[in-house]
């Protein structure tokens, strides 16, 4: 592999010819981001965005012009600020800018490590004065870093498809025969969880339809193809329903650094009614969904999309007379949750913090 | 609106395969071929104008491009130079862009025909392509719409030409205006337009019995549409429009092709979306709306935070109750961002001020206690303290002093300076044109937006600003005011589109072509086509002497002449002025004395005099025709005493008029010559006795 990519750089003319390919590659990515997949892209899960970031970053790493571990930590950072600029609301995006990011450092530090050996171990006093391998460090040329770089990109692309399959797996440890759980929206793996107990155990699982997007319809008929015992309920039906409920198994779009969730409209209504019954409230959450954002007031935290799903513009007068808004995104508060399960096994919400610290190197917190 | 045209080419039947593989195109027409948004669009074409800061141009390829068009031509008239450079600067030339955008600019430009027909000769659409106005906005997913029309193609053996994309929307909708309303009679099975008619205000509507005799049984006959201006065309769309030079607009085409429905058997379809946004920036009054929209999500994902454009330092953020800011705004104390308000960047506001629904360009600064609402202002404003703003439109660089209201719908174009202490009425217009400027023009049916504006420029400077009009220490004229007739009162409700003209497109569309003329940027054809065209014109006058042909069938060989030979408006009458004013040589030999010449001339001249009628229209055009006859004078300069009896009698058959012979006279004079010519004696008394302007205009003449 090593010779292979030596021979790119000695030719010049398809080295240029691959930056355009790649910056076109990238202002596509950008552009479909921007449009929020609802252009002519396909409507994209958070998996598939993971898996389309990390590709991407990959092919950075293998043809964009670097010499050593610092560059291509400036190049992908850059890339990365454009990137979660692009749709803010996409946490996804950034997870993965950062997993890279963190996969250069360690390269970087297994590779002097093997030919110095030195810095083998992160001593708690390093970790206090932190700054430890600053940029200047990385400055240092290793000829198999590009390679090593690439295979464990690859390595978290193979961990990025088989989460869902990690987490379904799990299904059979929470789902008991005949219990009632309630579910909100449509969340791919929510789905998957479900039809994987589903195949063992007998349940009845109520969907909150989720309005005004209604996703829970899709998800409603996606069950009982899957021969599972399924009701959909209105959203104000929600606190009614939950004194039945055994159990409430969420998705969300992302996980915050605080343990609290940024998830589908509804998903709050549906935590606090839970937290009145005591219920215990599961979110399925794979790893990638961890992002190093605190809930804030910030701007970017919202979306807001087209009205039109409230009141359809087809309406005369009254819009000229009414505002209407869309939002997207509830914010639900770490306290309401009781356990998150992940592809690599269930976790309490005060734990996320030191999740956080496992994925991402703190000093790529901020891009 | 579509429209089916003439005659179908059966030539162009590509094989399947083949159209699936090709890229689709798009036909972006950059220029609106009216002046609607007269005087901003003087300055600046509207496709560039700013819609929640972003040039209205940027939106419509934004569209194209999210739709999935791989190449675009973009087709500029009025200021072409502006727009292209505001394209090459842009994401759309970037090596990078998924979408080709390829920028063919023409001066002759005249109509949305004339780009169609452009398309067709330079053979530039190979496939089924969209054809928009750079003044869309919209968030439309039309593959859907494109796969019915393919689908329908296939089908139907290229029967169907044209796929108009309406939105649904209720009467009274604030997003519609009133003169883009129309009516549409649909077969409701295979979505096939029977009838399509602008409403127009009227209350009764007529539809032709024949369209409900088709055999279908179903009819939907709807009110609830919003014509996006989006429509999908075939190939042969371009053709039609070729085959049949009297189209100007769709509205022509769909015309033409339903009332030709059964003889060529095209036909024009019909996509209703529910969901998605589209409209057209067709009046301020749908800027106005659109803009609102677009601040109120509709247009998702075309948001002001979303920077689709791609230029730095654009973005911005957005918060709770639509507030969106740009970097570096500042806010002063106590002041108010209550609800759908988008700042630029670097704007400051000062303290108390209420800002509500409006849209803030960049580099403004907002004195204090200012209210706004509705108010669009675009970059580098200034707005003094204590003002009111009211749902009104202030331009680049205006500025606003103490204390100035503006009441609804007012205007201030670029530069403006208005107040201290005034209160502009509802509607007024304030612009640093001079409206003598265009005064003549505004009562013809001049509709292209491509048009000189500086010819009178001296004039403007030397007239001083009314302070009672626009505030002591304001710049500017009242565009609507100074204007005398009826019409001007619709021109500047028309700006806004509240009020219906009557029959506004009607009038104007037929004839604009011929109408239009190019002024100052005369691109000139091949010498050799004027010859030949002098000579044709020549022929064809002969001959309708000759044969006693009505001059109204004269006027129409002189215009497919234009057309044969690709001759400007301002060409056109120069040479008949000249054909004319030499036809007595050119019967009796050059030896005529100036007697003889005089009387076999006037004669024609009154003969003639309906078709220079046609010709000679506005004030500009008087001029071009005086200054042709002198011309001719100079040449043959032994008979110069008989200039005064042709411009008498011109003046007497009202083909010319007394103010433009007046500014001839004073302003006309370019070298020694002319000098010269203008103290001929007869000719100076003829001024005297204009100047003096009694009505005992008969005896003098002969």
């Amino acid at each position: 592999m090593g010779s292979a990519i030596e021979a790119k750089t000695h030719k010049n003319m398809p080295g240029a010819d691959k930056e355009a390919d790649l910056t076109e590659r990238i202002e596509a990515f950008l552009a479909d981001l921007k449009r929020g997949g609802c252009g002519t892209g396909p409507i994209r899960g958070s998996g598939e965005t993971a898996r389309e970031t990390t590709a991407l970053l990959r092919k950075v790493t293998a043809q964009a012009r670097w010499s050593s571990a610092g560059d291509l930590m400036e190049i992908i950072r850059k890339e990365g600020r454009r990137m979660t600029a692009a749709q803010p609301s996409e946490t996804t995006v950034g997870n993965m800018v950062l997993r890279v990011l963190k996969i250069i450092r360690e390269e970087y530090a297994r590779s002097r490590g093997s030919s110095e050996e030195t810095d083998q171990q992160e001593s708690l006093h390093k970790l206090l004065t932190s700054g430890g391998l600053s940029e200047e460090n990385f400055r240092q040329h290793f000829v198999h870093l590009k390679a090593n770089v690439i295979e464990a990109i690859n390595e978290l692309l193979t961990e990025l498809e088989g989460t869902t399959d990690n987490i379904a797996m799990q299904a059979l440890e929470h789902i008991h025969s005949n219990e009632v759980i309630m579910t909100v929206g449509r969340s791919r793996t929510v789905e998957a969880f479900l039809k994987d107990a589903a195949r063992k155990r007998k349940f009845h699982v109520i969907v909150a339809e989720c309005a005004p997007f209604c996703q829970g319809h899709e998800m409603a008929t996606n069950l009982s193809k899957a021969s599972i015992e399924t009701t959909v309920i209105a959203d104000a039906a929600i606190f009614a329903v939950m004194s039945r409920v055994n159990k409430v198994i969420i998705g969300t779009q992302t996980v915050l650094a605080n343990g609290g969730l940024r998830a589908v409209n509804g998903t709050h209504t549906v935590a606090l009614a839970a937290r009145h019954h005591s219920t215990p409230l599961i979110v399925c959450a794979p790893m990638f969904k961890l992002s190093p954002q605190f809930p804030n007031e910030e701007d970017t935290f919202h979306k807001f999309v087209s009205p039109h799903e409230v009141l359809p513009f087809t309406e005369g007068e009254i819009l000229s007379k009414v505002n209407v808004h869309c939002p997207v995104f509830d914010y639900v508060p770490p306290e309401l949750i009781t356990l998150f399960i992940s592809n690599i096994g269930g976790n309490a919400p005060s734990y996320i913090y030191r999740l956080m610290s496992e994925l991402y190197h703190p000093e790529d917190h901020d891009l | 609106m579509s429209s089916r045209g003439g005659k179908q080419k059966k030539g162009n039947v590509t094989s399947e395969q083949e159209e699936e593989e090709q890229p689709l195109q798009a036909v972006l027409v950059a220029d609106s071929f009216n002046r609607r948004f007269f005087p901003i669009s003087k300055d600046q074409p509207r496709a560039l104008l700013p819609l929640g800061n972003v040039a209205m141009i940027d939106y419509t390829l934004e569209f194209l491009t999210s739709t999935g068009v791989q190449e675009t031509f973009v087709f500029c008239c009025w200021m072409s130079n502006k727009i292209k450079d505001h394209l090459l600067k842009s994401k759309w030339c970037r090596p990078t862009s998924p979408n080709v955008v390829h920028i063919i600019t023409s001066d002759l430009y005249r109509s949305l025909g004339d780009v169609l027909r452009d398309v067709d000769a330079k053979n530039l659409v190979r496939n089924d392509f969209i054809l928009v106005y750079g003044d869309v906005v919209s968030n439309i997913d039309v593959s859907q719409a494109l796969q019915e029309h393919r689908h329908r193609r296939k089908v139907d053996k290229n029967i169907s030409v044209m796929t108009m994309v309406f939105k649904e929307s209720s009467p009274g909708h604030k997003t519609r205006c009133e003169e883009d309303d129309v009516i549409v009679a649909m077969d409701s099975k295979s979505k096939r337009v029977l009838h399509y008619q602008k409403t127009q205000g009227l209350k009764k509507l007529q539809f032709p019995m024949n369209i409900f005799q088709h055999g279908s049984d179903e009819f939907e006959i709807r009110h609830d549409l919003l014509d996006c201006h989006i429509s999908i065309c075939s190939p042969q769309v371009a053709e039609l429009f070729t085959d049949n030079f009297d189209y100007q607009t769709r509205n022509d085409f769909v015309r033409g092709i339903l009332v030709n429905e059964e003889i060529l058997g095209n036909q024009i379809h019909l996509y209703v979306t529910q969901d998605g946004y589209g409209a057209r920036v067709s009046n301020l009054q749908m800027y106005d709306s659109v803009s609102l929209d677009m601040v109120r999500r509709w247009v998702y994902p075309l948001t002001p935070e979303a920077n689709f454009t791609d230029q730095q330092g654009q973005g911005c953020t957005h918060s709770r109750h639509n507030v969106y800011r740009g970097a570096e705004v500042s806010l002063g104390h106590g002041s108010q961002m209550e609800e759908n308000v988008l700042i630029g960047r670097d704007t400051s506001i000062g303290a108390n001020c209420h800002i509500s629904n409006s849209v803030i360009g960049n580099n403004c600064t907002i004195g204090d206690n200012v209210v706004l609402d509705r108010a669009h202002m675009w970059n580098n404003v200034h707005v003094s303290s204590n003002v009111e703003i009211h749902q009104s439109v202030v331009c680049d660089g205006a500025v606003v002093k103490e204390a100035v209201r503006l009441n609804k719908q007012c205007v201030l174009a670029y530069n403006v300076v208005i107040g201290p202490n005034l209160s502009l009425p509802e509607g007024t217009v304030v612009s640093m044109h001079h409206p003598e400027e265009e005064e003549e023009d505004d009562d013809d049916e001049f509709l292209s937006d491509d048009q000189e504006v500086g010819h009178s420029k001296d004039k403007t400077r030397q007239k001083a600003f009314n302070p009672a009009e626009v505030g002591p220490e304001g710049k500017g004229y009242i565009w609507k005011a100074s204007m005398n007739d009826t019409e001007d009162e619709e021109l500047a409700q028309c700006l806004w589109g509240l009020v219906l003209n009557p029959d506004p497109e009607s009038d104007s569309e037929s004839e604009a072509s011929e109408e239009s003329q190019d002024r100052s940027r005369s691109v000139s054809p091949e010498i050799d086509d004027v010859n030949a065209f002098q000579l044709e014109v020549l022929g064809t006058l002969q001959r309708g002497l000759e044969e006693n042909i009505v001059c109204d069938n004269l006027v129409l060989e002189i215009n497919s002449l234009k057309y044969a030979y690709n001759i400007t408006l301002k060409e056109v009458m120069q040479i008949l002025t000249r054909v004319v004013l030499e036809y007595p040589f050119q019967q009796q030999g050059t030896q005529l004395t100036t007697l003889q010449y005089t009387g076999s001339l006037l004669p024609l001249l009154k003969t003639w005099s309906p078709v220079f009628k046609n010709y000679i229209k506005r004030a500009q055009d008087h001029l071009d025709c005086l200054s042709a006859v002198e011309e001719l004078f100079l040449e043959q300069d032994t008979h110069q005493t008989a200039m005064v009896k042709v411009l008498m009698k011109m003046y007497q058959l009202e083909i010319l008029e007394e103010e433009a012979i007046l500014k001839w006279f004073s302003t006309g004079a370019t070298n020694d010559k002319s000098r010269q010519l203008r103290k001929n004696q007869g000719l100076q008394k003829f001024i005297q006795w204009l100047k003096e302007a009694e009505d005992e205009s008969s005896e003098e003449g002969e």
